[in-house]
Order: C-alpha cells, then structure tokens, then sequence
C-alpha cells in the first residue's frame, strides 16, 4: 500500500511529552523499523469534552443500540471457533443475538438466533450440529438457512418453503476474525475496514490461534472499560510499578478512518522519573521481579535492555513467525494496540492481546471484557483455548492462562466501577479528554457521534 | 512481593498475614489490607493500584505451560516445557491444578521434592514431618509457590496422630485427591528395626489409606502412591527388615488396587533405587563406606545415582489424572540398578 498518501508528519508541534519521541526511539534499532510504524497520521478530531450521559443514562444507551450495534460492522467470533461443516457460535449484542455458522459449503453465514415459527432461540450455546433445528416444535432449517422440515407440515399450508429461509446477516472476514453487521443496507466490509489489514500485514492475525479467551463481568458501561485500555496516560498512577520499563508518555497516536492506533513504547524509562533506571533495573521491572528477587535475565555488557529482551523473544518467536532475525526491537518490545470502531481491539507485532468491550444486556451500568491471546504455532492450528468467564467480583488471576498480564488487569479493573460510580454521582456535565494521549478516545466519540446522528 | 513505587519512591511489601508493608521515605510506615483500610503506622493512605498488585491474589500457576511466562529458573516442571514450544498441544497434561496432596516425611529428600513437585502443577499440599524446623522450611518453600499449605509435625508411628493429622488436613483443603506414603524408618540392624520399618513403612500406609478413604472416595481422580524400594525386588547387599517391609508395601498396595479399584481409587507403589542428596543415606554412605558407595555406583546403568526430583517426577506422574489406566503397578525408578527383567 501507498503510506505517501496518509500525510505522515514528520514533526508535529502539537502537544508532546518530554524526552524521546516515539520515533526518535525507532531510531535506535537494531533492525530497519517497517513502515507502518514510521506512519504518522494528521488529523484534527472534534471533542476534548463529551456529555457524561454517554456513560449513564438508559436514553443514549438505547440509542446507541440503534445506531451503533445495529448499524456497525462487529467482531463476533474467530473462525477458528466454527472450523467444520456445522459448527455454530453464537453472538449476543444487547437485545440481539446472532447464529454464525459453517455451511455444507464451508461458508460461513450469520442468522438472527430466532426461530420463524414462535420466536424461540434456535442455539442456546455453541456447538456442531449438521441442521439448524429449534428445540420448542422441531422446526428445522439446512446450514445455508434454507427451510428443511416443518412438523405436521400439513399443519402450516400457508407457510411458504421459499419464504421461510432464516433471516441472514453479512458476514465479513479478515485476519481469522469473523464480523457481522445486523444492517441490510451496511456499507461493504472492506469499506469499512479500509486500511486497516495492510497495517497488519507482517504480523498476519489468520496465522494465530487462540491461546487464551478469557471474559470478566464489569460494573461499568463498555465504554468506560474500553477507554481505559486506549491511552497509556494512566500507566504512571494506575501501574505506578511498569515505569521503569514503560515510555509511557512518549507513546504516540494516531487516528485514520474507522480505526486509531497507539504505540507505547517498552523496556525504556517513563519520562516521569526523576532518576532514570538501570538497564538491568529496566529489565527487571518488565519481568515483573520483586525488589529482593534474583534477576531472572541479565542485561549483557554493551546491551540496552530493549536489545536484550528484542534478542529473548526472537529466540522465542524462532520457528513460530517467518524471518524472526528481521522483525525489529519495536515489534518485539512495544504495545502496538489498534481499534477498530466501535469495540475490538487488535494489538499489533508479537503481543498477543485483543480486547473486545461491548454491553452486557441492557443496561448502560454492565458491560463484558474480554481478553483473548492470539499466539503463534507452528505445523498443525491448536484447538483454541476454551473460554472462561469471571464474574464481577472476580480477579484476573483466576485464569491462570493470562500469565503475568492479570495483576496488571486487576488494576485497571479497580478504576472502572469506581468510574461508573463516579460519573452517576457527577455535579457536572462533562468529562474532558487529553489534547494528544486521549487520541484514540477523542476519535472514538468523534465516530460515535456521526453514528448516533445519523 | 516488594515492589517500588516509581513516583513516589514508597516500596510495598507484602507480608504474611495478607497485609501490605508501604514504606515511604518521607511520609514514614504504614500497614494496611489490600482494599486500602489503614491499620496501623504513622502512613495513613496508600495506592490502591499498588496494595493490589503486591498483595492482591497469587497468580495461579498457568495450567497450559503455553501461557507461562519464561521462567528460566530451573523448577520441577513437565519435562520439554517451554513457554513458546510450537505445537505445545502435544504435550501431555497431568492434569494436576488444584488437586489436593498429602504426603508423609515431605520435609526433606524424595519427600520435600515430591511436595514440591505437586505445588509446581498447581496442587495444594498438606505435609508432615517429625522434626520442627525442617518441616517450617518446607513448608514456607511451598507456600512461595502460590498453593495452599497444612502441615504438622508429627511421628508417623503414631497411628492416632497420623489419623488425626490426615482429616485435619483433609478438612483444611477441602479434600483429599492424592496420598502418598513416603515416611520410613529407613534401614537398620535388629529387632528394633523390624518393628519400625513396620510401624511406619506399612502401617504409615495402611493407616494413611484408611484416613484419606473418606476423601479420597469424593475425589473424581483419586490415587494413592506407596514409596517402595528396589530393597523389596532383589537382593541387596544383606538380610535386612526394611527389604521385607517394603515387599510387604508392595504386596498390599497390590491388594489395595484391586479393592479399591471399583470406588475409583487407584493404587501404585514407585520403588526407587539409590537416590543421592545432600544429607541422604548415600551420601553418608559415601562417607563412611566409601566401597559400598562405589559398588552401587557401578551397578547403575546409567552410570549414576538418581535423584529427589526424578523419584519425585516419577510419583507425580503416577498420582496424576494422566496416568488413569495404571494402578496395582510397581513402578521401579532405578537407572537400571536391579538387573532382573520385569514381566
Ligand atoms: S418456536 Fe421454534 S419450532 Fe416453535
Ligand atoms: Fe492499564
């Protein structure tokens, strides 16, 4: 793809952070940095004020259903998760729910979960099976939505064979992930999307499979707890304990179309610190090791700690992901974390994460996080990781499979219902947004308005 | 955990009880409990983001090794363990996160490695051990592993303490799904040792196995492991009471297997052969007879003796969900030291 025509500035005199920039950072490398990550988008978003109803009130949460979950192009489940013939997953947005499913074609179709006859949900949950029958009467549709049998046919003379397929949905595919839009009229997917998949393509998301799939209950409206995974303005007092290894405030942002980006920098000293660490102290912070703990990992003589760890998870990365020697400190080392309106978020290079947020039912006070871990593997796909799901009170830590990342998650968790709570007892009628690190939130609302609008 | 505060320099440390240490350098020490509540010390607020990632819940220990975090510190782990290991699915999982363990004489040697195995696979263990000390040390070990931990200290000869120790444990876990038999009064000259080896080796067991049956009745994977010997299968050196007990062991873990089989309960017994270690038998043997220690030496095939953690590997694999097919067996953990061919 063309970068020339994105505009990348160079040096944007908006306002910055002291210390290194992002891009003065590629700058030390030891590999050639690829170019999407010398990519810099110039764009001026509205809003550094939105109404503080957009978290609390029922009205906009309604309306929000209309106009957005209705409307938008969303992620509903990998396809990893409906591999054969038959195999269904199930989709719930809100009052929605939506059947995605493998056809005898290996096409994979989206269906209302309603059956035609009374209404009943045609799945209850996920599974394989090589019709599409409803529990209640019996009635049974092919894999493709086509009309198969109807008990006591004779029963239902005036219901037509040919007007009684299942209601479809469009379904859209990139990178393993599939996405549904519940709106007839939905612009393509890949309008939508735009260029978005060429960001992606030296870390190819379809050659993952899904380590880990974790969701957790929070009492807090989706946007709340989506926003705060978008800016790494909240590393120094929410994770007080990453700053020597985290460039927290020289990450950079950007915003193009339907999708933002950040990228905060690892294994390089805070600009917030007084006293700069270590190399080893550096390392150390990001292997997560207690004051009085051995060093797991020593930085080498002549090495920066950003080098080391680049080497360790190329020695890692050796075998799982083509021409591993190439791929650049940055990749190796940086939070490289993308969203795609209105709620998915897909980390870039080698970091594993994606982050889903949407509503939990229908209220503007709970929403479903979900983390899911996209590893790399060589020879045959892993059957991916089954999901789990953590209640409200629950810490991360109970899924052992997210490793390490848990207690980092568990804190960010503390700042949400406290939030939600917040922002109900609110004496004004605005929250404010950052001129720069709240980028992406800024664009998110500058599309969440467009679409409430329109 | 302990862990610095990058702004405001303070270091919190978390303590025992559950607490949370924070010592600041200019506001003074203050301890609280992770929801933020000050309880005592001149520093009355702490940060709550910090008092919960230091004394917040113990990361479970991942039960797919693909998750983990690179921890090149060498620990009992599934052997070929990795990380980032491509295709990790084929790896066998022992099925192992959350089971209960009690072993008996887990304070040091096979036993200690044993107990510390299963805390590596996600167990939570109960032990015991007769000598005080050695036993806490263990036991701290254990618990910095992140599972739950009883133990007591007391002589397996004992069968009332024994007994007693076992539903107390039994109870502390929430259940039992592993007993192992470990404790032995070693070998010995003399009448004296017949009644020990007794006392302990076989009736340690006997009346382990019918403390933990109540427990192990409710487990969906229960299984029982006998420390035997290779003593009990061929000839070693002299007539001595513990090469009798042990075939005794065997011959009633036998038993067992097949009464029990039908409750769902299996029963193994892993015969080790030489096991060298600090403060071991071999080692002093070493010491004190220098050719008897070179003979033994010559006998393994492999040209070593064994150790705590591979006897312990052994144990864990056989108490494990994984090993589901397998009970009434005698597993000898030798290097090739006995010589015969088992049918
Ligand atoms: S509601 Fe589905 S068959 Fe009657
Ligand atoms: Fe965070």
């Amino acid at each position: 793809m063309d970068f020339e025509n994105m505009n990348p500035v160079k040096n944007p005199k908006e306002s910055r952070s002291n210390g290194l920039s992002y891009q003065q950072l590629l700058d030390t490398d030891s590999r050639e940095v690829p170019d999407v990550l010398r990519m810099q988008s110039s764009r001026d978003l509205p809003f550094v004020r939105v109404p503080i109803d957009r978290y609390t009130s029922q009205a906009f949460h309604d309306l929000e259903f209309e106009k957005i979950w209705k409307k938008v192009w969303q992620f509903a489940c990998r396809e990893e998760q409906i591999p054969e013939v038959g195999d269904h997953q199930i989709y719930d947005i809100g009052k929605l729910s939506i059947l995605i499913v493998r056809g005898q074609d290996a096409i994979i179709r989206a269906f209302h979960n309603t059956c035609l006859h009374r209404g009943r949900a045609l799945k209850d949950r996920p599974g394989r099976s090589l019709q599409l029958q409803c529990p209640f009467h019996g009635w049974t549709w092919n894999l493709d939505g086509s009309l198969k049998q109807i008990p006591c046919r004779w029963d239902f003379d005036h219901v037509k064979n040919e007007k009684t397929s299942l209601t479809e949905i469009k379904v859209g595919t990139w990178g393993g992930f599939v996405f549904i839009n519940p709106d007839p009229n939905a612009e393509a997917f890949e309008d939508y999307i735009g260029d978005l998949p060429s960001h992606f393509e030296r870390w190819p998301l379809e050659e993952r499979y899904i380590a880990a799939h974790v969701g957790r209950i929070m009492e807090c409206n989706w946007k709340v707890a989506q926003e705060g995974f978008m800016e790494a303005y909240h590393v120094a007092s929410t994770h007080p304990q990453m700053l020597s290894a985290i460039g927290d405030a020289n990450s950079q942002y950007d915003a193009w179309d339907h999708f933002s980006r950040a990228i905060t920098a690892n294994m390089t000293p805070s600009p917030h610190l007084r006293k700069k660490p270590s190399e080893q102290e550096q390392l150390d912070a990001m292997m997560g090791v207690s004051l009085d703990g051995k060093p797991s990992m020593t930085v080498p003589e002549q090495r920066t700690a950003r080098q080391t760890l680049g080497q360790l998870s190329r020695m890692q990365l050796q075998g799982l992901v083509p021409s591993v020697q190439d791929l650049s400190d940055a990749e190796l080392s940086d939070s490289i974390y993308y969203t795609l309106f209105p709620n998915f978020h897909p980390w870039g290079a080698y970091n594993r994460i994606t982050y889903r947020f949407r509503p939990l039912g229908n209220s503007p006070n709970q929403s479903l996080m979900e983390v899911f871990y996209l590893a790399p593997f060589r020879g045959k796909r892993p059957d991916p990781h089954p999901f789990q799901l953590l209640n409200a009170h629950a810490s991360w830590t109970e899924a052992p499979q997210l490793g390490s990342l848990a207690k980092v998650f568990d804190q960010d968790t503390l700042n949400m219902a406290a939030v939600q709570k917040g922002l109900h007892a609110a004496g004004h009628q605005e929250v404010t947004f950052s001129q720069y690190q709240e980028t992406k939130i800024r664009h998110f609302h500058s599309l969440l308005d467009q679409y409430v609008k329109s | 955990m302990k862990l610095r505060h990058a702004l405001s320099q303070a270091i919190y440390i978390d303590q025992e009880d559950g607490t949370v240490l924070v010592e600041d350098p200019n506001l003074g020490e203050g301890v609280f409990r992770i929801n933020g509540e000050w309880i005592r010390g001149k520093l009355r607020d702490a940060d709550p983001h910090m008092l919960l990632f230091v004394g917040g819940p113990k990361l479970a220990k991942p039960n797919h090794s693909r998750t983990s975090s690179p921890n090149p510190k060498a620990r009992c782990l599934p052997l070929g363990s990795n990380s980032n290991a491509p295709g990790s699915r084929s790896h066998m999982e022992l099925g192992l996160e959350g089971k209960r363990v009690l072993i008996t004489a887990a304070s040091r040697g096979i036993g200690q490695a044993t107990a510390q195995c299963f805390a590596d696979h996600g167990c939570s263990v109960a032990l015991c051990a007769r000598g005080e000390k050695q036993l806490e040390i263990a036991s701290q070990n254990l618990k910095e592993r992140g599972v739950q931990v009883f133990s007591q200290s007391l002589d397996v000869s004992n069968g009332d303490a024994l007994k007693n120790f076992i539903s107390e444990a039994g109870e502390a876990l929430g259940g039992l799904d592993v007993y192992v038999a470990n404790a032995s009064a070693g070998a010995g000259p003399g009448e004296e040792a017949w009644q020990a080896n007794f006392d302990i080796d076989v009736m340690g067991a006997v009346r382990g196995v019918e403390a933990s049956l109540p427990f192990l009745a409710d487990s969906e994977t229960a299984s029982v492991v006998f420390i035997g010997s290779t003593a009990a299968v061929e000839f070693l050196g002299a007539p001595q009471a513990y090469n009798a007990m042990k075939a005794a062991l065997i011959a009633h873990a036998s038993d067992l297997s097949q009464s029990l089989a039908p409750r769902g309960i299996r029963v193994n017994v892993v015969s080790p052969g030489p096991v060298f270690f600090e403060g071991g038998n071999w080692e002093m043997i070493k010491q004190t007879m220098p050719q008897v220690y070179e003979r033994a030496l010559a006998q393994c095939a492999i040209g070593r003796m064994g150790t705590p953690d591979e006897v312990a590997r052994t144990v864990v694999f056989l108490a494990s969900p994984a090993a589901s097919l397998i009970t009434g067996a005698n597993l000898v953990a030798d290097g090739g030291f006995t010589k015969r061919t088992s049918f």
